[in-house]
């Protein structure tokens, strides 16, 4: 026993040791750190040159990269496909070897790979909700793009901090209403509704006449889609989210806690819900057993696939504006995914020329017919509309006009921390185990302790 | 058969020379420290290291974004840690599925084991399909019995409603307490069978005469297994519950697919998970990775303890 102990003691101090020698700093580590530090910022600006020089390149469309390989990590619907993967080798002679890696999987091999100083891939997904950390970290290399671009892309906003883009969007998510009409006309309503007092008047009207058990579908539950729907709610009704100091707007975010509160307790949601997925609560829509959602982008096409959509249901569905409190809101929250260029990557103009490319317009549309990505210029959307390839738009492009991202100094770097506490309380307001004013109670003090620290 | 090659090696040492004998010697004291200086250098890399680093990290204030906030804060984060709400309550329900879990997967482990201890034409059939939940990846045995507890139109409820047990469904997997019984439901009908195969393991080694002995004293079928059976399989019951144990304490996937990251369902590894990984917190998540490791090694004490056990027939 005593020699063990004394192993682990010695273990301990050498970890100890280890420690001390990693935080203190001699004279002589400094000036050698310093040296370092210098020819880094030469290097540095050398790499900023010819990465200036690539994207001019690119922008002319006589970028050169043959022989350069690029990784790129995205989840399956992120892949742009072996087609347009081989035209982008055939313009530029830059290869691209795509892995396949499931959503929650590509932020931890990120960090994992950053706290090393590497690279996980040259190009990785980015979700709207992990760029402010990202940008805080230091691990997202910033993209230059035109007044132009910017302008026909509301999304990129969302990727945008301190006036540097950070990644750019390839699938595009904004949150629309839709209702089901023939429900609506059963009840004897002929409107789409238009305020959130008629999406709960027409409820009560559906629910009485026992037209739908659960006429409205809202997720819930314990994860991230409990906290974009109070987010959403909040914006689209109050047109506010958060306070310009960080701070949660406490008449906003009250109010649309308590609207969700009284949809529950007045039995127009599903108690399935308060346990379910997102993707379970939105399909709801499609198989007929809800008659009013607010949801992803992507459902304008399910409500028209045969394959995702109840045979009585299919024709039904409409997509409209999302209700606001005098008429319909003025805003829409995003919720895009993007294509980001790591910092540690070599090879940082050639990625940023890759994801450049699959951000224009002719590429968004293939892009779409690839892997159903939606575009996330406005000017696809219209073409697309305007041609038929996407069938059932409804108000989407009119939606899509009025994308506002809800953060005011961009999504914050303590996000994920701040959403588990935001959909942890909502979810225990819909259960009953708190009441609207001590969920936002929760929520109010755990941001003001993050912005604190 | 392995040390065939040695013995030969020594005959050969002996018969040579006294100089070469001499470096032979030396050969043979330095050849074991050779073999072994592979896995020395693969187990420093991978395990000794990373346990080091990742202590010298839980003395810092270190969260990743935060890249220019690093400092050595000695053993604050484990202090704060210990002081946390949320650590409390995940200890809490980390240590009611250590109960409940090793509970079932006991009971339900070594009942498989008499049954599979029987000897008929269909005992490497049912061997096999008692196997199954054991070889299942424990994401995949979540999801599947996510649908059985599903509130809405899952199973157990269909069938509860069906027998007119209860007229509504029932929320399993919102109330604490329900969540974490169905979790370690979940969690045992997945270890139960390694529990069971170690238990059948015991109890094919149990002689036979001994019943016979018992039978003739007059001992009957649960006075056999009340003075024969339990106490010679007491050190395999025990492997079983240890190993059952750690499985408790590393219960992940399954609570993930059941609740995903709620609050009310999160044990130790959840929390952990989050506070490295999602709030990218890597000081405190290293800190808490080392309170749950002192933890799990008082349970790999009472591994190896019961692992060591000698079985007495007398």
């Amino acid at each position: 026993m005593k020699k063990r102990s004394l192993i682990m003691a010695l273990g301990l101090a050498a970890s100890m040791a280890l420690t001390a020698c990693g935080s203190g700093e001699s004279t002589e580590e400094s000036t050698a750190a310093e040296t370092e530090a210098a020819e880094v910022e030469d290097s540095e600006e050398e790499k900023e040159a010819e990465s200036k020089e690539a994207e001019e390149a690119s922008e002319e469309g006589t970028a050169d990269l043959t022989g350069v390989e690029l990784s790129m990590m995205v989840p399956d619907w992120g892949n742009p496909g072996e087609e347009l993967l081989k035209r982008f080798e055939e313009e530029t002679g830059c290869k691209v070897n795509v892995t396949e890696v499931s959503w929650d999987d590509i932020r931890d091999k990120v960090s994992i790979a950053a706290v090393g100083g590497q690279a996980a891939a040259d190009v990785f997904e980015v979700d709207w909700s992990w760029v402010g950390e990202m940008n805080s970290a230091g691990w997202l290399e910033p993209i230059e793009m035109t007044a132009e671009d910017i302008a026909d892309e509301p999304t990129i906003e969302t990727f945008t901090i301190d006036g540097k883009i950070l990644a750019l969007p390839y699938a595009n998510d904004y949150r629309i209403a839709y209702y089901n009409t023939e429900h609506f006309e059963k009840a004897g309503i002929t409107e789409a509704p238009e305020t959130w007092e008629d999406v709960e008047a027409a409820m009560k009207a559906i629910k009485d006449a026992g037209i739908c058990e659960y006429p409205f579908s809202m997720p819930m539950g314990a994860e991230e889609a409990g906290t974009t729907s109070l987010t959403w709610l909040a914006w689209a009704k109050n047109g506010v989210v958060f306070n310009d100091d960080g701070t949660l707007n406490k008449d906003s975010v009250l109010d649309a806690l308590t609207f969700e509160n009284n949809m529950v307790t007045s039995g127009y949601v599903d108690p399935a819900m308060r346990t379910a997925t997102g993707m379970d609560c939105y399909n709801k829509i499609c198989s007929g057993e809800t008659s009013f959602m607010v949801g992803p982008t992507k459902f304008v096409n399910f409500i028209s696939d045969p394959e995702k959509t109840a045979e009585d249901v299919l024709g039904k569905i409409e997509p409209i504006l999302l209700p606001g409190t005098e008429g319909v809101s003025d805003r829409t929250m995003p919720l895009p995914e993007a294509y980001g260029v790591s910092a540690y990557s070599e090879n940082k103009e050639a990625a940023v020329t890759f994801v450049k490319w699959l951000n224009s317009a002719e590429i968004e549309k293939e892009l779409y017919l690839a892997n159903g990505s939606i575009p996330n210029r406005n000017s696809v959307i219209a073409d697309m509309i305007a041609d038929g390839t996407i069938k059932t738009p409804g108000a989407m492009l009119e939606q899509a006009e009025l994308i506002k991202s809800p953060f005011p100094n961009g999504v914050p770097d303590f996000y994920a921390e701040m959403s588990n506490t935001m959909y942890n309380n909502v979810n225990s307001m819909v259960l009953g185990d708190k009441t609207p004013e001590e969920a936002f109670e929760a929520m109010d003090s755990k941001v003001k302790e993050l912005l604190a620290q | 058969m392995l040390r065939q090659p040695f013995l030969l090696y020594n005959t050969y040492v002996e018969n040579t020379s006294s100089e070469e004998g001499a470096v032979k010697k030396l050969y043979n004291k330095i050849l074991p420290y050779m073999l072994l200086l592979p896995m020395l250098i693969l187990m420093i890399a991978l395990v000794y290291y990373p346990i080091a680093v990742t202590f010298s990290y839980s003395l810092k204030k270190m969260k990743l974004t935060r890249p220019n906030d690093v400092e050595f804060i000695g053993l604050k984060n484990y202090i704060e840690i210990l002081k946390s709400e949320d650590f409390l309550y995940s200890l809490q329900n980390t240590l009611f599925l250590l109960i409940f879990v090793v509970i079932l997967t006991t009971v339900f482990g070594f009942a498989l084991a008499l049954i599979l201890n029987r000897e008929h034409k269909l005992s490497g059939l049912f061997l096999a399909i008692a196997i199954l939940p054991w070889a299942m990846p424990p994401i995949v045995n979540g999801i599947i019995w996510k649908f059985i507890f599903f509130p809405g139109y899952g199973f157990i409820n269909k069938l509860f409603i069906a027998l007119g047990l209860t007229e509504k469904p029932i929320d399993w997997l919102s109330d604490r307490s329900l969540l974490l019984m169905v979790v370690s439901v979940v969690t045992a009908w997945r270890s139960a069978p390694f529990c069971g195969i170690v238990c059948l393991a015991g109890l094919k080694t149990i002689p036979k005469e001994l019943y016979e002995a018992a039978a003739i004293d007059g001992s009957g079928t649960f006075s056999s297994f009340r003075h024969i059976t339990l106490p010679l399989s007491l050190p395999f019951i025990g492997i079983g519950m240890t190993s059952a144990s750690v499985t408790a304490v590393n219960i992940f996937d399954e609570i993930v697919s059941l609740s995903g990251f709620s609050d009310t369902g999160k044990n130790l590894l959840i929390q952990n998970y989050l506070t490295t990984f999602s709030f990218l917190d890597f000081g405190r998540g290293s800190a808490l990775t080392y309170i749950i490791m002192i933890l799990t090694s008082g349970i790999g004490v009472l591994y190896l303890r019961s692992l060591n056990k000698e079985v007495s027939y007398q």
